[in-house]
């Protein structure tokens, strides 16, 4: 196990369409899962080789390192933290607010790539991004926004809105 | 999170991106048909497949993190959208971790209910059997208890509960949330119109259930399957006021304030919605929280200006008492009004209170102290801060913590300022009175401490809270006077020793011939004085055991001294409850006039020490059982002094109880090496001085030298008995020391000076013995050869040795203890043994003489027989035995030599070799030679 952090060591990734990026190993870190393969399979096998992440596109790859590049330094959040904790993490900082305007499509897929790379705070921006989406929002808009099929009789939806009327109308 | 792969799920499992969701061919889409008729376009199906390929779909597991961060009403909008996120949104977990965050959920209450409900169901199923469940919906997932549809009555195996009693609840709660809902939000209705028109009034109106709006948080219980509709019933009653809190401008604004008017209902619903906000955590969740404390911050203060006038006007019953109450509901550890009350209170300028600490110095004689200001200072302040204590228990709710930060306070501002410059003063001024000082203060305070009334209703200990203070005082001075206490009480003893050395080499000087020259005329004396000291010495011995257990103080005490000698008679019984033993008086009245020493017994032991010393005077002891006494005093008054901080336990106790121990090792090692060692060094090497032959008053009676050593072994024992006294009473009782443990040093200085005495005395008796035996060899025994003395009965000389030996013998019974005795004895009388032998080895003895010598003979074993020692008197038997060779007639050789022969006869004390060594000293010995030798040589050949 070589777990030595050396600044300069370049790793190269490889997108599920062949495309070759190639990051600081300290960007890549940032990633569990990428961190954990180092880890593993040594320096010297992950340095010869690009890693392949054969689930995110080039698009999705690049946009996810950038996010790794700006937060290279933050405090490493350790793999178990309360669940707790995590839900009262402050408000998304405005880095993270800019860089999640992306379309729909865009910001699921990074979703995607996070919780497939093991990356909690982005995973978590990603999410707190969505929620934002929802809020506010009749369940018509919902439906309408992520393409949710409504299988309720009519009835059934007025019984869930009497149900819970206690926290309508704030 | 674990790194899952996602997997790409047909769109309807998940959120889909974009119309294409409804690929023909998926079921669910085909479910969905129904609603949305997006399958009935052929060609909306064809784009939809065009679109198809990558749209991404989130997984349930990244739903449900999104939705943690959703509001609640938008989290419940989206139970709204299908059953499938219904089922989500319901799902239990997600509304206890709500509940847990406002810390209204108990697990283990939540787990009785679950119980008692299975069991309640198992019974009902065990008596009617059950009706077929239909229509089964799961645990997440509830009747709809909406007033439209009454909840169906048939039991459902699959719910966890008593679904017909727990529903019917449930709608009737449900009811009464709404209605509670529709006041409130007509409420606001009503003040927003009345703040468009300008009316007044009809907001005062509170809403008729505004108290269970003020229990909500409290009511809330905690039920599995039913956490969601708990926290709707918070959620209704709380939501309102807080968002409306948030909203607020200015702080006269939010509902809260409106709807209640009496502070202490706002200080409660304040905290009520401080803990509902933490079951926010929905974006902007820290500033809403952030505002809401603003909000509380603004109200307490404004209580606390309230309770501030109240206090100016000391208003206890009523105002400070109404918002002290109001700030503990507003925020159960507020210390705000408790600090305002301590930080401005009256006693800490009360003129009456703040007393001189320089009175003590200053009221007392030069270079010493007195207590009694610091006495009254302490009385003092004890009734005000007992009076205190009543205050406060009328004005706060949870008195017992104020009034400890009050004590905490008159400590710091009141004690401190109080003790440290008496201290610091004493301490310039004298050591001595600073050791009082401090000692001596500290038990008042501890008294100040303990006597104080603290309020009903804690659980604070009182005891440890009074060390915990009394710490925090004497902490700053404890290690500097545990020091000079040391210090003072070794450089105390070794003065004494040392001025007593100096006394002792001045009379040396004047007194060179002492020994010798006074010895006849104090022979009354001396006998005199060694009974009476005898007693004494022996009392402890045996009324130690006792003594422990019995209340010391005694009435006979003042007239003792004076009757001393005459009590010595008939000591058995009054001598019984006050033994002679040094402080042997911790006793419970004497402590708390510590300092001083327990005065009542002590005298009595001293009376009788000067009285032996008086008596002692001409003999000239080379230790003074008085230096000792004054040594054990001086120890015992500071071991009194430190004692008393032990029971500060702690690391504070624990070096108080080894500065204890190492005040009793200083004593024994000034004691011992300093003064008891040098004595008996000194004694013994008079003794070895000591020459015989150049005295020639034997018919005296004794031998100087060893006289006054076995007094000094006397005084010697004495003080070590004083020494074990002391120890039991003043370490080993108060549980200083440890006896049992073997590594204790003041146990192991005990045992070391016990040990030095030992040898000391061991040494001392060694060289006694030397000189005891030069003495009895010294005046050449009469030669019986010849000399025809018909007078039938032991020689004058023999009668003298044997008195000289008895005499010095019978001097140490009842001094020493008994083994040492028999040591002792055992070691006179082989010496005895050797000597006699040795002189008869020089004589010639007729037959006429022999009667003569069997006399003596018989004399000294009639005298070993009183030592009671076994071995001992064997050899005075062979001796006897022996003897008797010389009687036999010249005739009788040949019964002679089978005498010599005879082994058995001497219990092999003599083999045949030395009898017939003995033998060749008969007068006749040539005539019998060569009779006896054929007798025993011859003989034996001719029978061969």
């Amino acid at each position: 196990m070589t777990t030595d952090t050396s600044n300069g060591t370049k790793i190269v990734l490889e997108s599920n369409e062949g495309a070759k990026i190639q990051v600081d190993r300290i960007v890549a870190e940032r990633s569990v899962l990428i961190k954990n393969l180092i880890d593993d399979l040594g320096e010297e096998a992950v340095l010869a080789e690009p890693i392949p992440i054969p689930n995110v596109n080039t698009q999705v790859l690049r946009k996810v390192i950038d996010w790794c590049t700006h937060h290279k330094n933050d405090a490493a959040q350790s793999a178990d933290d309360d669940n707790d904790n995590r839900k009262k993490t402050t408000d998304i900082d405005e880095w993270d607010q800019k860089f999640m305007q992306v379309d729909q499509e865009m910001l699921f897929e990074i979703i995607l790539a996070a919780n497939y790379l093991d990356i909690k705070q982005l995973l978590d921006v990603g999410c707190k991004t969505v929620a934002n989406m929802i809020k506010g929002k009749s369940p018509e808009e919902i439906r309408k926004t992520f393409n949710i099929t409504n299988d309720f009789t009519p009835e059934e939806e007025e019984q869930i809105r009497r149900e819970n009327e206690w926290a309508e109308d704030r | 999170m674990s790194n899952i792969t996602p997997l790409r799920r047909a769109p309807t499992a998940g959120m889909g991106v974009g119309v294409g969701a409804g690929i023909p061919k998926s079921p669910a889409a085909t479910a969905g048909q129904k609603y949305h008729q997006h399958s009935t376009s052929i060609l909306k199906t064809l784009q939809a497949t065009e679109m198809l390929d990558t749209k991404p779909v989130l997984p349930a597991e990244i739903i449900a993190t999104i939705l943690d961060y959703l509001p609640v009403p938008d989290l419940l909008r989206f139970a709204r959208t299908s059953r499938r996120y219904r089922e989500m949104v319901y799902d239990d977990t997600r509304w206890v971790a709500r509940l847990k965050s406002m810390g209204v959920w108990d697990e283990a209450e939540a787990r009785k209910r679950f119980e008692e409900a299975v069991q309640r169901r198992r019974r009902e199923h065990s008596i009617s059997s059950p009706t077929t469940p239909t229509g089964a919906i799961g645990r997440g997932q509830p009747i709809p208890a909406g007033t439209t549809q009454p909840p169906p009555p048939q039991k459902r195996e699959s719910l966890l509960f008593d679904a017909g009693i727990e529903q019917e609840r449930r709608q009737q709660e449900l009811q009464q949330i709404q209605m509670q809902k529709q006041q409130i939000s007509h409420l606001r209705d009503g003040f927003e119109t009345m703040k468009v028109g300008g009316g007044g009034g009809a907001a005062q109106e509170p809403p008729r259930d505004v108290e269970g709006l003020l229990l909500v948080v409290k009511n809330a219980r905690s039920v599995r399957g039913h956490a969601r509709q708990e926290y709707g019933k918070i959620y209704g009653a709380l939501a309102p006021f807080y968002f409306d809190l948030v909203r607020a401008k200015t702080h006269t604004d939010p509902l809260v304030f409106k709807v209640f008017r009496d502070p202490d209902r706002q200080a409660q619903m304040l905290a009520n919605l401080r803990i509902f906000g933490k079951s926010d955590w929905a974006d902007g969740a820290k500033a809403r929280q952030e505002k809401l404390e603003n909000m509380t911050g603004i109200f307490e203060s404004a209580v606390l200006r309230e309770f501030e006038q109240g206090y100016e006007f000391w208003d206890v019953e009523g105002r400070m008492r109404k918002y002290a109450h109001v700030l503990e509901v507003l925020n159960e550890g507020s210390s705000a009004a408790v600090e305002l009350f301590i930080q401005k209170h009256p006693i800490f300028s009360d003129r009456e209170v703040l007393a001189n600490a320089m009175d003590c110095v200053n009221q007392a004689m030069a270079d010493s102290i007195t207590l009694e200001p610091s006495r009254r200072f302490f009385e003092v302040l004890t009734r005000k801060v007992n009076e205190q204590a009543g205050i406060i228990g009328r004005i706060f709710p949870r008195p017992e913590r104020v009034f400890w930060a009050f004590v905490d306070k008159v400590r710091e501002e009141i004690i401190v300022e109080y003790t440290t410059p008496l201290f610091d003063e004493t301490h310039e001024r004298s050591i001595p009175s600073y050791l009082r000082a401090v000692s001596g203060i500290f038990e008042q305070t501890m008294l100040f401490l303990r006597t104080l009334t603290p309020p009903k209703g804690g659980e604070v200990d009182q005891e440890a809270k009074a060390k915990e203070l009394a710490l925090k005082i004497f902490e700053p001075h404890v290690d500097l006077y545990l020091q000079d206490e040391i210090d003072t009480f070794t450089a105390q003893a070794e003065s004494e020793v040392g001025e007593w050395e100096k006394k002792l080499s001045e009379q040396e000087a004047s007194a060179e011939s002492f020994y010798m020259g006074s010895f006849a005329n104090r022979q009354a004396d001396k006998k005199d004085f060694l009974t009476s000291f005898k007693k004494v010495v022996m009392m402890p011995v045996t009324v130690l055991p006792t003594s422990l257990g019995l209340p010391l103080g005694s009435p006979f005490a003042s007239s003792k001294p004076a009757t001393a000698v005459a009590a010595n008679g008939g000591l058995q019984t009054p001598g019984r409850s006050e033994s002679p033993v040094p402080a042997a008086t911790p006793s419970a009245g004497d402590r708390s006039s510590s300092p001083l020493p327990g005065k009542a017994p002590t005298d009595e032991l001293a009376a009788k020490a000067a009285l032996m010393t008086s008596r002692l005077e001409g003999i000239k002891s080379l230790f003074s059982i008085e230096v000792a006494l004054s040594l054990v005093h001086g120890a015992k008054a500071s071991l009194g002094r430190v004692a008393v901080f032990i029971q500060l336990g702690g690391q504070v106790g624990g070096e108080a109880r080894e500065m204890c121990e190492s005040i009793f090792v200083t004593l024994l090692r000034i004691l011992g090496n300093g003064h008891v060692k040098p004595g008996f060094d000194k004694a013994v090497t008079h003794l070895s001085q000591y020459n015989p032959r150049e005295v020639s008053e034997h018919d005296k009676g004794g031998v100087a030298p060893l006289v006054t050593f076995i007094e000094l072994v006397n005084v010697g024992d004495l003080i070590s008995q004083m020494i074990d006294v002391f120890y039991e009473q003043q370490l080993a009782q108060p549980k200083i020391a440890d006896r049992n443990d073997f590594l204790d040093p003041a146990g192991m200085a005990k045992k070391k000076f016990e040990q030095m005495l030992d040898e000391s005395v061991a040494a001392g008796l060694n060289k006694g013995i030397d000189v005891l035996m030069d003495e009895k060899a010294a005046p050449p025994k009469p030669t019986p050869t010849g000399a025809i003395d018909m007078d039938i009965g032991p020689s004058k000389t023999a009668q003298r040795i044997k008195d000289l030996v008895a005499s010095h013998t019978s001097m140490l019974v009842g001094s020493t203890d008994k083994s040492m005795l028999d040591v002792f004895n055992g070691e006179v009388g082989l010496r005895l043994f050797t000597a006699i032998c040795k002189h008869l080895k020089r004589q010639r003895v007729s037959t006429e003489g022999a009667i003569k010598l069997i006399a003596d003979m018989n004399l000294y074993f009639e005298y070993i027989r009183t030592l009671k020692n076994k071995d001992l008197l064997a050899y005075f038997k062979a001796l006897r035995e022996l003897s008797q060779i010389y009687l036999i007639d010249a005739k009788h050789a040949k019964e002679m030599a089978t005498v010599i022969a005879d082994g058995d006869r001497f219990s092999g004390i003599f083999r045949a070799e030395e009898v017939y060594e003995y033998a060749e000293r008969r007068a006749d010995w040539y005539q019998v030679k060569r009779e006896v030798e054929r007798a025993m040589y011859g003989l034996e050949c001719s029978v061969m």
